[in-house]
């Protein structure tokens, strides 16, 4: 018996060695945490001011409250390439969005951001994970994605069920997370109000750019809305101690007040 | 005594203005233009998905105008240092805040400065 264990014991702590360098090698980072998105505050937001005990000076009064989207701007530098068929719709949306008429803001409805616009993270994500499955979570409207990464493929009647969310797929390659997203309700945006068919399909690569940066590149494709695929980074920053909890959104809280 | 706190109380409430509804879109503000007022505050409603402000604004010609302007949601004015209790019914405030586009009596907050000079900004320190 002491015999059997001193020829074994060499031999199982080799094995084990062996077997923990090559999970190091294969084990997906962890992308758990709390993030915010990397944004620019556009022009004329005025920075909050310094933190208590920063010197105190005279604040410049703001130029603005919040991001020009009403489609007044135009097309945007990186808007998607839209066919005729879904520009006359993008039209149709600015027209109603520059009146100043919320018809087409789901936000603003509570409905929920869709994909890919949900990936912009505008209010900070909480991404969840585990072996077979991550989770991610808005703050803004309280959206929720799952990607499943057991290997599972969405059935005819997920196709059949398009949702905000979609259905996502995904697969670790190296330290990235390569996702496919299909089963999309086409009362969403892709960005800004660009609309989309219910073939749109949307395909990211997620890892870290660095430690605590992480980046989602995104192409969506779709042959009914889009002369040409459209490309994105999204960046966000991992969130430490202090600013690592999400607050509850539940939008409709405030519904009985809107108008 | 006490009918005559009822009907001073019917009769605030008969004086007092309806508040304009929030309108939960910032493509119903012109977001790119900031005007300013000082008030005293009816109401603080600290609700998804925005915040609102009652506010009681002299017309300058010995009335009010009561205005009701927007926030953006307790999360994120949590992460830029705001609180349910920052503003209270009661307080004089100043908000900078964008318009309506239909020219109703409501609008954008874009910063809100209190009495004692404290700076309540609509947005949290910007992620670099």
């Amino acid at each position: 018996m002491t015999t059997t264990t001193m020829t074994t014991k060499p031999f199982a702590g080799f094995l084990f060695l062996g077997l923990a360098l090559s999970l190091s090698a294969q084990t997906p980072p962890d992308l758990t945490g709390v993030y915010y998105a990397i944004m620019r505050l556009p022009p004329g937001v005025v920075p909050p001011a310094p933190s208590a005990g920063a010197p105190a000076g005279p604040q410049p009064k703001p130029r603005a409250s919040a991001p020009l989207a009403d489609g007044s701007q135009g097309r945007g530098p990186n808007a998607a390439s839209l066919t005729p068929e879904y520009m006359a719709k993008w039209e149709v949306i600015r027209k109603s969005r520059m009146a100043g008429s919320a018809e087409y803001d789901n936000s603003a409805k509570c409905l929920p951001p869709g994909m890919p616009s949900m990936m912009v993270m505008f209010y900070g994500m909480e991404v969840m994970q585990n072996k077979d499955k991550i989770t991610m979570f808005s703050e803004l409207n309280d959206a929720l994605r799952r990607v499943y990464l057991d290997g599972r493929k969405p059935s005819q009647k997920v196709l059949d069920d398009p949702t905000y969310a979609g259905y996502s797929t995904g697969h670790w390659e190296g330290d990235t997370l390569i996702v496919d997203t299909v089963a999309l309700h086409p009362d969403s945006y892709i960005e800004g109000f660009s609309p989309h068919s219910d073939q749109m399909r949307v395909q990211e690569r997620i890892r870290f750019r660095e430690p605590g940066l992480l980046e989602d590149r995104v192409t969506v494709t779709d042959p009914k809305a889009l002369t040409k695929p459209w490309e994105t980074v999204y960046s966000y920053r991992k969130a430490g101690p202090g600013r690592d909890e999400l607050r509850e959104f539940a939008c409709p809280e405030g519904l009985t007040d809107a108008k | 005594m006490r009918t005559s706190v009822l009907l001073t109380t019917i009769a605030a409430a008969l004086f007092m203005a309806t508040p304009a509804l929030p309108h939960h879109s910032n493509v119903a503000f012109e977001v790119n233009k900031i005007i300013t007022l000082t008030g005293e505050v009816t109401e603080f409603r600290w609700v998804n998905p925005h915040t609102w402000v009652g506010l009681n604004v002299d017309d300058g010609k010995g009335g009010k105008v009561l205005w009701s302007i927007e926030g953006r949601a307790p999360g994120v004015l949590l992460r830029a240092g705001w609180s349910r209790t920052s503003i209270k019914s009661g307080d004089t405030i100043t908000i900078d805040f964008s318009p309506a586009k239909d020219g109703s009596k409501t609008g954008l907050i874009a910063r809100v400065t209190k009495a004692d000079g404290t700076i309540l900004a609509n947005a949290p320190p910007a992620e670099q």
